[in-house]
């Protein structure tokens, strides 16, 4: 089976967000979420080598562009969480697509498809995600001669929309995010590092690709998460 | 679910810098207290210590304020892990 992925495309509001397709005549199929902001660069390289693997196994998946990301026409001050919700779910039904596969940040966007089949890997808070950013803000601003802090930017979110790490954040998508739990869903399987202590269905080798200073792709726990995904499918 | 294991903040600033570095368990192991971060590890960007503060904040349970974040914190291994002891106990 051809392992190169294509673009095709998910109608959302009144326009077309791409997504990337590996195997797309493979029976089963699975929808790969990406995690958010800057994870989501660090671990776009990790993404297409999973879906590369999946292929190998006979899935089909697809990963696809949240609105206001990557090729999206959309500005991401425009976006909210809420948005990315009904995107993915919109994406899913498109694609006739009932197994969900959710990376950190990308957990926080299933809410909208509680019956759906959910594999979520090393789920984050959407506070924990905006406070890595903020620290950014904090240490631009001290550098440029400005003492701010972590209380005062996230005040300065409430208002209106603040630039953070490169990506301008409006006020509804901060809000949503920083209450953003992990949902709870009737059928889900967490899976998480090895050298994660957190309560996890299933763990992974490896290290934690969205950390990394420089990005960085790991083929063997690539191929991992790809064969946890398929066996998981096939339950 | 497999049950929590508590790690000792030393082995959790030694996971972070791995993960942030690229590095292996080998090349981590050989972090000493006087092993210097800032300045001498160019990868360690302001990017990379925001990520670091939060994992740590996270692996550790523990809330790490402004105020308490210098220059000083990041000269060595050893204070940091120094600082995330210090933390714990709080």
């Amino acid at each position: 089976m051809t392992s190169v992925p294509a673009f095709v495309d998910y109608e959302f509001g009144d326009r077309k967000e791409l997504c990337l397709c590996a195997a797309s005549r493979a029976s089963r199929r699975v929808l790969l979420v990406p995690p958010l902001f800057d994870e989501m660069n660090r671990m776009r390289r990790m993404l297409v080598d999973v879906m590369q693997s999946l292929a190998c196994l006979q899935v089909c998946s697809f990963l696809p562009d949240l609105p206001g990301t990557n090729e999206s026409l959309v500005t991401l001050d425009q976006v909210s969480l809420a948005d990315w919700q009904d995107a993915i779910q919109a994406c899913a039904q498109q694609h006739d697509i009932s197994h969900i596969a959710s990376f950190r940040g990308g957990a926080l966007t299933i809410a909208a498809m509680p019956t759906a089949s959910h594999w979520i890997f090393s789920p984050a808070k959407g506070a924990t995600l905006l406070r890595t950013m903020l620290r950014t803000k904090v240490a631009a601003d001290r550098e440029a001669g400005r003492n701010t802090g972590l209380a005062e930017l996230a005040a300065q979110a409430e208002s209106g929309a603040i630039e953070l790490a490169g990506n301008i954040i409006g006020r509804e998508l901060f809000a949503q995010l920083n209450a953003a739990e992990i949902p709870e869903m009737e059928n889900r399987r967490i899976v998480r590092l090895e050298s994660d202590s957190k309560p996890a269905d299933g763990k992974i080798a490896g290290s934690a690709l969205w950390l990394r200073a420089e990005p960085d792709d790991d083929p063997a726990m690539s191929a991992a998460i790809a064969r946890d995904i398929a066996n998981w499918m096939m339950q | 679910m497999h049950n929590k294991v508590d790690v000792t903040p030393e082995a959790a600033v030694r996971a972070v810098m791995r993960d942030i570095l690229g590095l292996s368990e080998e090349q981590v192991a050989e972090f000493t207290a006087e092993t210097e971060l800032f300045g001498a590890l160019p990868e360690l960007d302001s990017m990379a210590v925001a990520g670091l503060l939060t994992e740590l904040e996270d692996r550790l349970d523990i809330m790490i304020e402004d105020d308490e974040v210098d220059g000083e914190l990041f000269e060595t291994f050893g204070n940091l892990v120094a600082f995330a002891e210090m933390k714990v106990t709080e």
